[in-house]
């Protein structure tokens, strides 16, 4: 309890965030939004690559193109941060991925202002560095209000970004949290929520989101587009599915260390197919191992491989 | 040749498991090109008497002995363990142990861990050690078991250099001796690769160069886990093919004696 306390004062330090947009002007939206899936073009960042050339080409499961929705390039506090770099392209080119969904997180949390900025700057400069083949997550921590939505518009609207990453700096449904979600709607991108759920309380993440709060902000806002992380990230994958079976606009992503047999199927048979992303979050060979192991037909593992990503991704509207 | 140094057979208390019967693993084996895996009974692990785990273990594999190569669940410090022992290696025929210390409450350094380790080496018999069965942060509200630090598989492999141990489901051998070049412990261990990265930190590769390709094994964790992982690292491995049939099997065949 103690603890908690003290993370509750850290954490309230940022200015409370101000609503510049009511959520009524978005829910009028949301019809528009709804239809426009699949009719916006592409962001130039997302735009048709020049395929990889897969070692493991003669196992590759998915002739689309594959989309790693959870990747993350390294800070550069870390001195091998650019070879680190390096490696998960090659390693991304090893297993046939073509576009790797990147946020840069700052080493400890919560992120401060600058902090934050800071990463979405070097998340940008990887876009550069690998053209066509990351695509940016801009990493922000609600907390800071106004800084956090100016640099979410920033990064979107200026540096071609394609969702936003939140961390556990709150949970999702905590209002602090509405107006990122509100200007992510406003956007028409998706948001990579961390999420885990674990049945005993997690000391060192005590605000961390779990699949029944996705589940729940899911309600608040029916034309969000959000995306449960790591649905094989370490907690109970059961309970997250099951949590999230109703939440028809939340997205699982089936990245994570763990690589329990049957997580993807039980997920496709409760959600659906449509509703999974393929994702790695750093554990490469596990995240293309669990798909290739699903009893799934190829035009499903296409789908989750890629072709729902490409889904989300034209849901943008600028 | 695939050969499995990692799979199971039977009910898990905590999850449904699927393929986890004789007949559905070798329907799975064969749509993998898996041609035969090392099991051990999942009951074993949560049963008190794990001898009871391996009698439906011996009776599951009946009729699969070219395919399936069952191990014992031992529990040194349950009562009779040294009879379960006798059976299941003169019986059952089985080659090897797995151990669980912390499913079932000991330390691997205790005297009756060591003596269980002494009479199966005298046997010829193989040691198997899951570092964990499941992530832990899955766990449920009835338990909290951590997995095996790498440092009492080091002490142990250090007391017994005469044993062979087989170490699966762990990471980080390369942060601590096991996994280190000259680290002056016995050859006696290898390391299976579920869990070891094969690209971005690619433990797996460092593990090849530190203490060569004959120390490393192809094993899944199937039917907890898909198999599928475990046959990419092999896939994406910077080896020679010569190097991943060791893996995949020559190095299993040989300490097996298959």
């Amino acid at each position: 309890m103690q603890k908690k306390m003290t993370i509750l004062q850290k954490t309230s330090n940022p200015p409370l965030p101000q609503l510049h947009v009511s959520r009524r002007t978005f829910l009028k939206d949301s019809a528009a939004t709804a239809v426009a899936i699949g009719a916006a073009t592409l962001p130039l960042s997302c735009a048709a690559v020049e395929k990889p050339v897969p070692v493991t080409s003669k196992d590759r499961v998915c002739k689309g193109k594959v989309i790693d929705c959870h990747a993350h390039l390294t800070h550069r506090s870390r001195a091998t941060w650019e070879t680190d770099d390096r490696k998960l392209i090659e390693a991304a080119d090893k297993l046939g991925i073509d576009q790797l969904c990147c946020s840069t997180l700052t080493p400890r949390r919560p992120a401060t202002a600058d902090g934050f900025r800071e990463c979405n700057r070097w998340t940008a400069d990887g876009i550069r560095r690998f053209p066509g083949r990351v695509l940016g997550y801009c990493y922000v921590n609600p907390g800071y209000g106004r800084e956090a939505l100016d640099e979410i518009r920033r990064c979107v609207g200026d540096r071609g970004f394609i969702g936003i990453k939140l961390y556990n700096e709150y949970t999702c449904t905590e209002p602090v949290v509405f107006p990122i979600v509100e200007l992510a709607i406003e956007l028409g991108v998706p948001i990579l929520q961390h999420a885990s759920h674990s049945h005993y309380f997690v000391e060192d993440q005590p605000r961390i989101s779990d699949g029944g709060h996705l589940a729940e902000l899911a309600r608040r806002y029916p034309e969000a587009i959000l995306i449960c992380a790591h649905i094989s990230g370490g907690g109970d994958w059961e309970w997250t599915i099951k949590a999230l079976r109703h939440a028809s606009n939340v997205m699982l992503d089936t990245s994570g260390s763990v690589t329990d047999e049957g997580t993807v199927d039980m997920a496709a048979a409760v959600v659906g197919v449509d509703r999974l992303v393929f994702g790695c979050d750093s554990s490469m060979t596990a995240g293309m191992g669990k798909i290739r192991g699903a009893s799934l037909s190829t035009q499903d593992k296409e789908k989750i491989l890629g072709g729902n990503m490409m889904r989300l991704l034209r849901r943008r509207k600028s | 040749m695939i050969v499995d140094v990692n799979a199971y057979l039977g009910h898990f208390a905590f999850r449904r498991l699927r393929h986890n019967t004789a007949s559905s693993l070798l329907a799975l084996m064969d749509s993998k090109k898996i041609d035969k895996a090392v099991v051990s009974s999942v009951g074993a692990i949560t049963y008190r008497n794990t001898q009871a785990g391996n009698e439906e273990l011996a009776e599951e594999v009946r009729g699969h002995s070219d395919r399936l190569i069952p191990f014992a669940v031992i529990n040194p410090f349950y009562t009779g363990w040294q009879d379960d022992l006798k059976i299941c290696h003169e019986e059952f025929g089985m080659k090897g142990l797995r151990l669980y210390p912390k499913w079932h409450n000991y330390q691997l350094s205790n005297p009756c861990c060591r003596e269980l380790v002494n009479d199966a080496t005298e046997r010829g018999m193989v040691i198997s050690i899951p570092i964990r069965v499941e992530d832990n942060r899955q766990r449920s509200w009835l338990l909290n078991i951590p997995d095996i630090t790498l440092k009492e598989i080091v002490e142990l492999v250090k007391a017994h250099p005469k044993a062979r141990f087989i170490l699966l489901n762990g990471i980080g051998y390369t942060r601590c001796p096991l996994g280190r070049k000259d680290n002056d412990l016995p050859a006696n261990y290898v390391i299976g690769l579920s869990r070891l990265s094969a690209v971005l930190a690619n433990e797996l590769g460092q593990l090849i160069t530190n203490l060569g390709t004959e120390r490393v094994m192809f094993g899944t964790g199937m039917p907890f886990n898909y198999p599928d992982p475990a046959l990419v690292k092999i896939e994406v491995l910077d080896a020679s093919e010569a190097d991943k049939e060791k893996i995949f099997s020559q190095n299993a065949m040989t300490w097996l004696k298959l």
